[in-house]
């Protein structure tokens, strides 16, 4: 297998736009990438492309679309759906596609619009779409799996709401510094400990809102990356991940879990990650930035064990120690996370890769991570289906 | 067994999930006698990689479960979720059954305060709404087993 290299990313900020298509927003994003890898349209041999559902059947075929835009070449184009780990499927197809000697340039890109509120339920035919059952029967937005598991967390290691509300805190200052975020507001405890209660015990500022947005990496064969790029970034890990039997976290979708469990919690992210490091030869102890999914503070708090920078129960304290601000042990989320930017289901996966590169090519600013070398996007799991990136510079 | 309750004046919201009569409610499983593995739904086949798939059959859950999580829901989800009017702020509970299986449902007769994990649980109807016919729209749902006294 040939070595990987990102040469260019580009995004479009992530926030409400009504009034643009996610082919405008994803055009943006590409038409960044291309100008960052100073690459021409016609040099891009792969497109691997993908959305959530609220594109209709142009967002089933947005690789298709988009190309049309910058003018037809007649190269493979993929389109696909994978949930949260959508972007990082992108990201894997066009790394394989380069690795194994197909081709020498490849953009994955991922794009999404949502709507307000409580993302709800895609069909209404309980037969087909099982996903109907939790909706009608049971009335569960996705919020209320958080708190499940939330909940179970407090039990179990003695979680405070200001464990909680302390990731908002942190997460927020990081979002004010980062110009393409949806929310600049630096919040208090005392603000998001007053917000209101969503899924009790999460708040209002401790879960993320649906956004709108659009990230496109473009790759190329290391040995033909400095041609474009004096900085190019080895993508050492592109890994998908699915879940594990027995695994006892109650999936977004289900309504039921197994008694004992058998598997880790959020065992698909594990499995993308033990992956990773295995691809990159690299251990959790090797990486010096991390973006992972917090989709609520509950998440934050979980995938620092989920993917073994800390040991069970473990994760509160490095936060309340400052372990996982920018200058302690492990950076995570200098970008803000999705606490500042929502999440733009399509688009997140490659969104949170675009990050972690511009941190390794120190390009970050005010929130640059010091001399930061390894980095890790981490996508979150829907019903069992997750990613995992681990770059180097 | 009874799919439609007594005198037919309640209806499940969606059929095959659970049945009752006028002593209990049961909730729909399906066991796999090759893998040990209790689903729910009971069509939701969940079996252990390698499982034969032989002798999967249809079983009744325990009316009685131990409350393992739980939320209080502040908002009122979108549509297909169907109530008379706004619900909020509901309980949902995660009610483990002795079989081997937890199973998500709404929480009723139970005050915000006396919410603990460990709890004991019954399986109870919940009525959702009416429909045209006069009927009430059920589903299931968990209650303490012990009535609760508020304070
Ligand atoms: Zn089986």
């Amino acid at each position: 297998m040939r070595e990987v290299a990102i040469i260019g990313i580009g995004l479009h900020p992530w926030g409400k736009f009504p009034q643009k298509t996610f082919i405008d927003l994803g055009v943006e994003a590409v038409s960044k990438a291309l100008v960052d890898a100073q690459i021409q349209w016609k040099e891009i041999e792969t497109i691997c492309s993908g959305i959530y559902i609220w594109g209709g059947n142009a967002g089933h075929l947005s690789g298709q679309y988009l190309a049309s835009v910058f003018g037809e070449t007649g190269i493979p184009i993929v389109n696909v759906y994978n949930a949260c780990a959508t972007g990082a499927s992108a990201m894997r197809m066009a790394t394989m596609s380069i690795a194994s000697g197909q081709v020498d340039v490849a953009l994955a890109v991922g794009m999404d619009v949502s709507p307000e509120g409580f993302l709800g339920a895609k069909s209404d035919d309980p037969k087909q779409d099982r996903d109907v059952l939790r909706w009608r029967m049971v009335g569960m937005p996705n919020p209320i799996y958080w708190a499940i598991e939330c909940r179970k967390r407090m039990e179990k290691y003695g979680t405070t709401e200001e464990d909680l509300a302390r990731v908002k805190v942190l997460l927020s200052k990081y979002g004010a510094q980062n110009p393409n975020s949806r929310y600049k507001k630096i919040y208090t405890m005392e603000e998001v400990l007053s917000s209101k209660m969503v899924s009790d015990p999460l708040r209002l500022y401790e879960i993320c809102a649906t956004s709108d947005g659009a990230a496109a990496v473009i790759l190329c064969a290391a040995s033909k990356a400095r041609q474009y790029t004096s900085k190019p970034i080895t993508v050492a890990a592109s890994t998908l991940g699915s879940a594990l039997y027995g695994d006892p976290t109650l999936r977004i979708s289900a309504i039921s879990a197994p008694a004992k469990a058998e598997a880790p919690l959020l065992s698909e992210s594990y499995s993308a990650s033990q992956q990773a490091y295995k691809q990159a030869g690299i251990g959790p102890e090797d990486i010096d930035i991390l973006e992972l999914p917090d989709n609520s503070s509950w998440h934050y708090l979980q995938y620092l064990e989920t993917c073994g920078f800390c040991g069970e129960g473990a994760a509160e304290s490095m936060v309340r120690e400052g372990q996982t601000q920018i200058g302690g042990r492990l950076p995570v989320c200098p970008s803000g996370g999705f606490a500042s930017f929502g999440e733009a289901i399509g688009a997140q996966a490659a969104w949170q890769v675009a990050e972690v590169v511009m941190q390794l090519r120190g390009q970050c600013g005010s929130r640059q991570v010091a001399d930061a070398k390894v980095g890790m996007a981490q996508t979150y799991g829907l019903m069992g289906n997750s990613g995992t990136t681990i770059l180097k510079r | 067994m009874n799919i439609v309750g007594p005198e037919g004046k309640m209806i499940p919201a969606l059929p095959d999930l659970f049945v009752w009569n006028e002593d209990q409610v049961q909730l729909m499983s399906a066991h796999c006698q090759s893998c040990d593995t209790y689903f729910f739904p009971a069509f939701h086949e969940q079996h252990r990689p390698g499982c034969s798939r032989q002798g999967v059959q249809k079983v009744l859950l325990n009316k009685n479960g131990i409350l393992k999580s739980y939320t209080i829901q502040h908002y009122m989800p979108p549509l297909p979720f169907k109530t008379e009017g706004n619900i909020t702020p509901y309980i949902i509970g995660l009610v483990e059954f002795p079989e081997g299986i937890q199973i998500a449902g709404i929480v009723k007769e139970c005050p915000f305060h006396a919410l603990k994990i460990g709890l004991s649980m019954e399986v109870v109807t919940f009525t959702l709404y009416r429909n045209e016919q006069g009927q009430e729209v059920v589903t299931w749902a968990f209650q303490p087993t012990d009535p609760i006294r508020d304070k």
